[in-house]
């Protein structure tokens, strides 16, 4: 037995303990003790304490956001771990802190209606910690493996989360409805990646975009990118894959709504871009046009169907579906001509401001949710009587979205807009055509929820001033001055997303 | 990576290639009678020698390590979780009335056109090249040096979706 076990170990030689950089995975490190924190004090806590839980939940978000800061002015170094399959570049770290901050934003969110409906609190924040690690994880990934792991992280929490309402018969079915197409989509992806893999011989996005640049695609290969970014595709919600968004965003508890439609998806734009930029640059001819096909249908269906809704949580997700359509068009042109530079800066830029106004715009939402129980946009009618604070704010953010300058959403726009023209080519026009038509067609229905803000009179006579709790005040502050700064001083976010700071980007 | 194999039968090891030919046979009847049957016991039997088929499959590509982590998650674990939850929910444990969706005829012109399109990527990429002979495969200590250094990350990860999933499961389906 001794024999046995020493002839093991004298075999096992090859092994090799890869060299950790504790400062650059910091704010993983961080957030892995937070989550078992929380989970265990929330074991040992009294009922009538459990508020603590969420403080506690934002005070790991934003020790987790200060090695972010400090990884930034430390210098631009890349710093990469295991073998160049984790890597801290500046998009990374830029997009750490964002998806750190929406989760604080969430956790703000959260806090009142999870105290109101007497939910599990511990669980929800070890959830939403866990989910926002595989985000934060997401976007240093720059390996298959990791990426499926990271996107599994991000997504098996938020499944449940969804579901959390459990005596709800519709927060139930948002959840499975998510679940079961979030499992299938990742079928499709894991079955794209084995192609990839099989035929370029390396799960490492650098090695694959070498193997596939060598010579011609062949037609596997094709599938294989193929089914990786409809994998993703799902996730972002594009349309035709777009089917769960609208029942889970209108079933799930409004603070994980939020959280859906802000923070998964922009994880999912951060694959597609690491994938497009690092691993697919050679394969442009089979990512460009299924892109640009799914940027116009989701831009046209997510806006003509958010047209004819009544429901505002309903049309703030096909909002979101068309608004995703919208970051797909810059890296629909991602391998054309100069665009590479500007598609990235607009993704980036699209997600940095996206993530304040709609999170702002979910806020509102919650914070008038004792007033409209049912819901619909008539019953904001008249909320300037009750709630001019929360009527200025709104106005704000529906602006922002539709694009109107000075707010944040018209740099996006612009940013938008700016790659697919400087493409240069016969698809990028008529995708900038596509594009402004549906900005159009856009403002037609957040004007109309302005108008009913605005206009409309009171449905119930009932003009009591709404009581905005203390932690969405601040949720609503921060979203706020996000929205209006970006919008004000571009220059402070027309700095991320350079594409030297996407390490390997396009063979660099 | 199989049906190269299979096309390189008078090349190769011949005795492998009849295994391969006799398992794929037996996995594709199993998998038919999985979705035709109107028992749901019987289904998940079925699945059970699918799965098998697979582990076996792996077995004769050299992985031992998938193979054996086949067997122990799918044809235990799942299986067993298969059956408990039928037992669980449902009174009736027989032949029941009509389990397809009604839409069903739908998806044998996507299933056929998706045979289609991968066999004909499959077959354009391999043609009739014979594959050598792995010199050994992936043994159980390649992986395990690979999981704990360069997918390190991905591991520790892995460890939280199983912390997260158990955490919400319990949530989820507990009384109260």
């Amino acid at each position: 037995m001794t024999g046995l076990i020493t002839s093991l170990i004298a075999q096992s030689g090859e092994w090799q303990a890869p060299t950790i950089d504790w400062h650059a995975i910091a704010p993983e490190l961080v957030l892995i003790v937070g989550i078992n924190l929380v989970l265990f004090i929330d074991l040992w806590i009294d009922e009538s304490r459990k508020w603590a839980m969420a403080t506690l939940t934002g005070i790991v978000l934003l020790a987790a956001f200060v090695p972010t800061v400090t990884l930034a002015v430390t210098g631009d170094d890349v710093r990469s771990m295991f073998d160049e399959r984790y890597v801290i570049d500046n998009y990374a770290l830029v997009l750490k802190a964002l998806f750190l901050l929406v989760g604080y934003v969430v956790v703000l969110m959260s806090q009142t209606q999870l105290e109101e409906g007497g939910y599990y609190q511990g669980e929800f924040y070890v959830l939403m910690l866990a989910s926002v690690l595989g985000m934060v994880m997401m976007t240093s990934s720059r390996d298959l493996v990791s990426m499926f792991v990271a996107l599994e992280l991000l997504s098996v929490p938020a499944y449940m989360l969804a579901a959390w309402r459990k005596r709800d018969g519709r927060s139930n079915e948002a959840g499975v409805k998510y679940y079961l197409l979030g499992v299938f989509a990742s079928g499709v992806m894991l079955y794209g990646m084995s192609l990839i893999f099989g035929t370029t011989g390396s799960t490492k996005l650098v090695d694959i975009a070498r193997s596939l640049g060598e010579g011609d695609l062949i037609a596997i290969q094709v599938l294989g990118v193929t089914f990786v970014i409809i994998g993703f595709a799902f996730k972002i919600s594009a349309v035709p894959f777009h089917t769960w968004a609208p029942d889970t965003y209108e079933g799930a508890p409004t603070p994980v709504t939020a959280f859906l439609s802000v923070a998964s998806k922009a994880a999912g734009f951060v694959a597609i871009s690491s994938l497009v930029f690092i691993a697919f640059p050679a394969a442009d001819e089979v990512y460009q046009p299924l892109l640009w096909v799914l940027s116009a249908l989701t831009m046209t269906i997510g806006n003509l169907i958010a047209l004819r809704q009544t429901n505002m949580v309903r049309m703030l997700a096909y909002s979101s579906v068309s608004q995703g359509g919208f970051i797909l068009m810059p890296l629909a042109v991602a391998g054309s001509g100069d665009a590479a530079e500007p598609a990235l800066k607009a993704v980036v830029v699209y997600l940095l401001i996206y993530a304040f106004t709609n999170l702002g715009a979910f806020a509102v939402v919650i914070a008038a949710a004792r007033k409209t129980p049912s819901g619909s946009i008539s019953s904001f009618g008249g909320l300037f009587v009750y709630a001019p604070g929360l009527t200025v704010l709104m106005t704000i953010f529906l602006a922002s979205l539709a694009g109107v300058p000075p707010l944040g959403g018209w740099f996006a726009k612009f940013g938008a807009f700016r790659a697919v023209l400087e493409a240069d080519t016969n698809a990028g026009y008529a995708l900038a055509v596509v594009g402004a038509v549906n900005t159009v067609i856009a403002t037609a229905y957040y004007m109309k929820v302005m108008r009913v803000m605005w206009m409309a009179d009171v449905p119930d006579g009932d003009i009591t001033p709404v009581v905005t709790p203390a932690p969405v005040q601040a949720a609503l502050a921060i979203t706020a001055a996000g929205t209006l700064a970006l919008g004000v001083l571009p220059s402070l976010v027309v700095r991320f997303g350079d594409i030297a700071d996407l390490s390997g980007a396009l063979g660099r | 990576m199989m049906v190269p194999v299979l096309l390189a039968a008078s090349e190769v090891n011949v005795a492998l290639n009849v295994a391969f030919g006799v398992l794929a046979v037996v996995m594709i009847g199993a998998a038919l009678f999985v979705v035709t049957t109107k028992n749901v016991v019987h289904a998940a039997l079925w699945l059970v020698i699918v799965l098998s088929g697979m582990a076996a499959q792996y077995l004769l590509a050299a992985a031992e390590f998938v193979a054996v982590s086949q067997v122990l998650v799918y044809v235990g674990a799942v299986m067993v979780l298969f059956l408990f939850g039928i037992m669980l929910t449902r009174a009736q444990i027989g032949a029941e009335g009509n389990l397809n969706n009604p839409g069903w005829a739908l998806g044998i012109p996507v299933a056929l056109l998706l045979l289609g399109v991968m066999g004909w990527a499959i077959i354009d990429l391999f043609g009739d090249q014979t594959i050598e002979e792995a010199p050994g495969g992936a043994s159980t200590q390649a992986i395990s040096d690979q999981i704990l250094s360069p997918y390190l990350a991905p591991f520790l990860a892995i460890t939280f979706v199983l912390l997260a999933a158990a955490i919400g499961a319990i949530v989820l389906a507990r009384k109260d």
